[in-house]
């Protein structure tokens, strides 16, 4: 595959601290990149390093197979980008911001009229085209910023935590097109601290913190490395003590966690655990009212790679 | 760049608290100020006015100074500013300011004092006046000495008789009548509020300032969202800016049009007839009240708000120093503290206007023209340096 973007070391401070350290890694044509992290954790000072809005210490960027710099104008006529705050005019009617940012990649009129209207029916904003962005709710005010950012057909799109304070409705209209901009060809970085969008949407992911990388791979990789292999939970009431300290000694069990008449047991490997655990329910005579198993998320990796949740 | 131009002016013309600033707020305060002053007008016209002297040693002595007084106040001359009582001693001229019977005195000993009892426009005018012959006496002592050197040198006396103090006295009368606004060229009735007209023009120019501003913040990603998004576009920063910049001129000049349609159709003043002066007066006002607004956008390191209201700030206290609220004030800062109105650029808007429609010479218009053009030119290259240079640590 094609490299869209590679990044060589890059490093950025700011007032005597580093807020990306030494990043390298590389996108790949085609591909929806995650870029995971805590919030603090670079994800968005490295996006705007890449777009050039921010000087760099160290290192180099390519895009296209060309250097990134701020005057690189035949590349940038091939980026969109999603903000994660809102950039729109509140003067401009929901056609006329598209139309207005549009224009300043698309200079043919007839092209650019096209061109909005899909980038309108992408985003489900048909019937709010003479809407003025003071009437539109946070979720339809988020699409009409991807619009502003898409419209013009790029080949490479960032969107940095476009579902952030967005309700299930828009951020599953967001969510699908970005998989539909992905299927007719874009290739796309998405930055964000929601891993079931990461599960959902990206083909590969980094994790980042304190602006380094920790972790790269694709999904599945990046479960791998847990230690986990099942995580069991049962909702139990008055659990006792010994009992827990019971199943914390059983060879295959990496934790127990009692909280909140909930019991979370995880297991490193092994095969019929749930079976294992109802069994020793039924012959201690406990009582439970649900009882479910799980795979290891992101999340659980992330927390075993960094002590801390992706939400944190 | 077409394409930014357009939208550009889209945003600017629905953007309320621009279009308040720019235009409601002028207009208002226009009619405002032709509701209060009228009154002030017809109370206070500049009509000959009562003064005394006190004609004491020191004011005999002064001939060109006494003649000077004598042309100013002679009934029936067309210089005529003052009617002149002399009185032997300043109790008497003080008794006769504390009666109101005059507006002021001249009291000469080793300085000369003008003692008045309030302010106002014939105060003033007294002040001004009296300053200015102090002046021109000095010159042309200056000048008969050098004269007297000079026939000296060749071997002829100087004929210094009573007509030839006379004719300076009527020279430096004149050319006071000038400076203190008698002379009408407008053909119209002497309007002492067209100061207060002449500084609203020069607020709605320095307005321009918050235009400029938004020109900035909507191209720059440190300044705003939107900044960030065109920051990231194939357009240049300063395709962006310029194209941003030259809407906001379009539309602080349609302001100043409107502004000047309202004034006079409306509220009746008359700007004289020197209509092209008038016109690149405002142009030049207005490219200083932008530029001003691009450099406090472009070195101010303070959120949109703030900076509005630094603008509007500087814009109201520069009118303010200018005689918006007075003319007295502009007396006052042009006397002790001239460098504050030579560098404000609304006080050089008031002053081109002043001059324009009471000197016949164009000289002290294009002085001021020049200022403005120079203070736009300076605040304008030393933005375009800063942006040039600027990358972003942070936005």
């Amino acid at each position: 595959m094609n490299k869209i973007i590679e990044v060589a070391n890059l490093t950025k401070k700011y007032k005597g601290k580093t807020a990306v350290d030494a990043l390298s890694f590389s996108v790949f044509e085609g591909e929806i990149l995650g870029l995971l992290g805590p919030n603090g954790s670079g994800k968005s000072t490295t996006i705007n390093c890449i777009l050039s809005l921010l000087s760099i210490d160290e290192g180099k960027i390519t895009i296209f197979g060309q250097e990134m710099k701020p005057s690189a104008y035949e590349i940038k006529k091939e980026i969109g980008v999603v903000f994660q705050d809102v950039a729109v005019f509140d003067e401009l009617t929901v056609i006329d911001n598209i139309r207005y940012f549009c224009g300043l990649y698309i200079k043919d009129k007839k092209v650019r009229e096209v061109y909005i209207e899909e980038a309108i029916q992408l985003v489900g904003l048909e019937e709010f085209k003479k809407y003025y962005p003071k009437q539109l709710s946070g979720g339809l005010l988020r699409r009409l910023n991807i619009a502003c950012g898409i419209s013009h057909k790029p080949k490479l799109i960032f969107f940095d935590e476009p579902t952030v304070a967005v309700d299930p409705q828009s951020r599953n209209n967001i969510l699908d097109g970005m998989k539909t901009l992905n299927k007719n060809g874009a290739t796309i970085i998405y930055t964000t601290h929601y891993m079931e969008e990461v599960e959902f949407l990206c083909h590969r992911v980094i994790i980042l913190d304190k602006g380094k990388i920790i972790e790269s791979g694709t999904i599945d990789e990046l479960k791998s490395l847990s230690n986990i292999e099942e995580k069991i939970s049962v909702e139990v009431n008055n659990l006792k003590k010994s009992i827990i300290s019971d199943i914390a000694k059983w060879e295959q069990v990496e934790s127990v966690d009692y909280e909140n008449g909930i019991l979370i047991v995880t297991y490193q490997k092994g095969k019929n655990n749930l079976a294992g655990l109802i069994h020793y329910f039924k012959e201690n005579r406990i009582e439970y009212n649900k009882i479910f198993s799980e795979r290891p998320t992101l999340n659980d990796v992330f927390l075993e790679l960094t002590g801390k949740g992706l939400r944190d | 760049m077409f394409h930014q131009f357009i939208y550009s002016l889209k945003t600017l013309c629905k953007n309320k608290m621009l279009l308040f600033w720019t235009f409601a707020f002028p207009i208002i305060l226009g009619t405002f100020f032709s509701l209060a002053f009228s009154n002030i007008e017809n109370s206070e016209k500049l009509d000959v006015f009562p003064i005394a002297i006190v004609n004491n040693d020191a004011f005999q002595n002064r001939k060109i100074l006494q003649e000077t007084f004598k042309n100013l106040g002679e009934e029936g001359n067309e210089n005529q500013l003052f009617t002149i009582t002399y009185v032997e001693k300043e109790e008497e001229a003080a008794n006769l300011l504390e009666e109101g019977t005059i507006e002021g005195y001249l009291h000469l000993e080793e300085e000369a004092k003008v003692i008045v009892k309030k302010s106002g426009i014939h105060q003033t005018i007294l002040k001004v006046a009296t300053e200015e012959m102090l002046q021109m006496e000095m010159m042309v002592q200056v000048d008969i000495e050098k004269e007297i050197q000079e026939n000296l040198k060749n071997g002829i006396a100087l004929d210094v008789t009573q007509e030839y103090f006379e004719q300076i006295a009527s020279n430096i009368g004149h050319q006071l009548q000038e400076k203190m606004g008698i002379k009408d060229i407008s053909s119209s009735h002497l309007s002492y509020t067209m100061i207060e007209f002449y500084t609203l023009i020069a607020m709605t120019c320095l307005y321009g300032g918050i235009l400029g501003m938004t020109s900035i913040h909507q191209n720059l990603p440190n300044k705003s969202e939107v900044g960030k998004r065109v920051s990231v576009s194939p357009i240049s920063k300063g395709k962006l800016i310029f194209s941003s910049v030259l809407s906001s001129f379009l539309v602080q000049l349609f302001g100043l049009f409107l502004l000047f349609l309202y004034t006079i159709f409306v509220l009746k003043v008359d700007y004289g007839n020197k209509l092209f002066f008038i016109i690149l007066l405002a142009f030049v006002g207005s490219l200083a009240g932008l530029s001003l607004g691009i450099f406090i956008a472009t070195f101010l390191k303070a959120n949109e708000n703030v900076k509005t209201g630094v603008m509007i700030a500087m814009t109201m206290l520069g009118c303010f120093l200018s005689g918006m609220m007075g003319i007295t004030m502009k007396y006052i800062v042009d006397t002790h503290l001239p460098i504050v109105n030579k560098i404000n650029p609304a006080s050089r808007i008031t002053d081109g206007f002043y001059s324009l429609y009471y000197y016949d010479t164009l000289d002290r218009f294009y002085g001021n023209v020049f200022s403005l053009l120079f203070f736009a030119l300076l605040l304008l290259l030393l933005s375009m340096y800063q942006l040039r240079r600027q990358t972003y640590d942070s936005i």
